[in-house]
């Protein structure tokens, strides 16, 4: 683990993201630390778009960010940031003629760790979301689960202060589901981890904390907790009271009601 | 005889099977850098911008003797008919491989590879200039091979330099490397039936009249490269 008294938190102040005439994020502002964080919404909410402004892939049209206490506008500090980030993408590309531990220690080497601590580091990852029996398989070779397995070992290669995970649970069976919950809450322990999915059982299982996205904006931010409590009498459609909850908040949303906690 | 076990010291309970289980893996595991590697490595003061230019497309083996035989084809077409047909070739040959070198159509893990510490912007500098390079000494060799005048040996050089700049600031912006190799194909035929037109065909590789026009054309073409792949200063309002 990195050790570090540098602030594991991430801040954003009216940030924007336009597409041409598209607005993907309008004006989202949220701050947190250390922990599990689950960012839900429906397909075209903004989550993608606001998981890649934190991933210092794309640039905010307008707002404030700041990540590790750092902004990711100057080169330098996004460099730092970059060093302790792990992220992994909704669509995940892969090299289909390297092997999963080829492509792990690519991203490790990509993220400037250094070369002697890698090998470790690298088995460890792979390790930890069970494909050691495939670490030397080539990646062409591999099922969707187990591929997106490997994006998460490359996500968590450098032991990141700063996790961004896009829908990670995408393609995995309920057992490795189960698994991959609990090592979430493990790197919660010591980092920000920002898990953005549209399952909320997943958002229930692993994080402390969580917000609902609709049309670019945050309707909701609070406890998955007090996600569900709204919920209670409403009527909302949903098998258990999380989805009863999102549902709930979503149509209030959607009515012109912006629901925050 | 378990008993006879008890106060042997440290058993195997002692030891933490999984630590010596990942120290093993690691080792297992471990990919040995080639020497091409070894040597960026040291050159670059990056393994990670090392790893990132040794699989290039571009410079990868089939691609590489692809390129062999096609200059190859031109040294020994050149030598039947006296038409200086390398230097025609060797800088489309190298402006496909630059708009083949680095970017979202060609590396399946283009987006993740933009939120590395190793800038996206370095990778794909020291991509086009490896695979420049490499196309400079291909084509040299042929060219010296096909026994062309040293004017026409050493002229193409200039107008690769602006063809390969084409490409990679045309595969840059469109994020394509299609229209990257299309632009710079297309330019370079332009230019070279312009020569034949005005009666010569080595007009346009030999004529140090255009040496000037191909420096601008490569300078204001590295300059669109540079700013398209700047460091977004957007977290401003």
């Amino acid at each position: 683990m990195t050790m570090t008294t540098e602030p594991l938190s991430i801040e954003l102040s009216g940030v924007t993201r336009r597409f041409g005439r598209t607005q993907a994020v309008a004006g989202v502002s949220l701050d947190t630390g250390p922990g599990v964080f689950g960012l839900l919404g429906p397909n075209g909410a903004g989550k993608t778009s606001l998981l890649r402004m934190m991933a210092t892939v794309l640039p905010p049209s307008s707002g404030q960010l700041r990540l590790l206490g750092r902004d990711p506008g100057a080169a330098g500090p996004r460099r730092d940031i970059r060093r302790r980030l792990g992220y992994l993408p909704q669509n995940l590309g892969y090299y289909p003629g390297f092997t999963v531990a080829e492509f792990v220690e690519y991203f490790a080497l990509l993220k400037d760790m250094p070369p002697a601590r890698v090998p470790r580091a690298v088995a460890t990852a792979i390790d930890h979301v069970g494909l050691g029996d495939q670490a030397r398989a080539k990646l062409r070779t591999l099922s969707g689960g187990m591929l997106r397995r490997a994006g998460i070992a490359q996500a968590v290669v450098n032991d990141p202060d700063l996790l961004l995970l896009d829908e990670p649970t995408a393609g995995l069976d309920p057992e490795q589901r189960v698994a991959f919950r609990a090592l979430l809450r493990d790197l919660g322990q010591h980092a920000a981890v920002v898990v953005s999915t549209h399952l909320v059982e997943d958002v229930g299982a692993a994080c402390a904390q969580v917000a609902l996205m609709e049309a670019g904006k945050i309707v909701f931010h609070g406890t998955p907790a007090a996600l569900a409590g709204r919920g209670e009498g409403t009527g909302a459609a949903g098998d258990a009271p999380l989805e009863r909850g999102y549902s709930a908040v979503l149509a209030a949303a959607r009515s012109g009601l912006a629901v925050r906690s | 005889m378990i008993s006879d076990f008890e106060d042997d010291g440290p058993g195997p309970a002692d030891v933490d099977l999984d630590r010596a289980w990942l120290g093993v893996a690691a080792e297992v595991w471990r990919r040995q850098p080639g020497p091409t590697e070894r040597l960026a490595g040291r050159l670059l003061r990056s393994p990670g911008l090392a790893r990132a230019l040794v699989t290039t497309p571009s410079l990868l083996l089939g691609w590489v003797i692809a390129s062999v035989v096609v200059l190859a084809v031109g040294a020994a077409a050149t030598l039947g008919t006296g038409t200086p047909y390398v230097a025609c070739v060797a800088p489309a040959v190298a402006g496909i491989g630059i708009a083949f070198a680095y970017g979202p159509g060609i590396d399946p893990a283009w987006e993740l590879s933009q939120s590395m510490a190793v800038s996206d912007r370095m990778v794909l500098l020291v991509r086009a200039l490896a695979v420049f390079a490499l196309n400079a000494v291909l084509g040299l060799a042929a060219s010296a091979a096909s026994g062309a005048a040293a004017e026409v040996t050493l002229g193409w050089l200039v107008p690769m330099t602006a063809v390969s700049a084409l490409a990679l600031a045309t595969a840059t912006v469109s994020r394509s490397p299609f229209t990257g190799v299309a632009a710079a194909l297309a330019a370079w035929a332009i230019t070279l039936l312009s020569g034949q037109v005005a009666g010569r065909l080595t007009l346009t590789i030999t004529s140090t009249g255009l040496i000037a026009p191909y420096l601008a054309v490569a300078a204001a073409c590295i300059a669109v490269v540079l700013y398209t792949t700047r460091i977004p200063g957007g977290t401003r309002p």
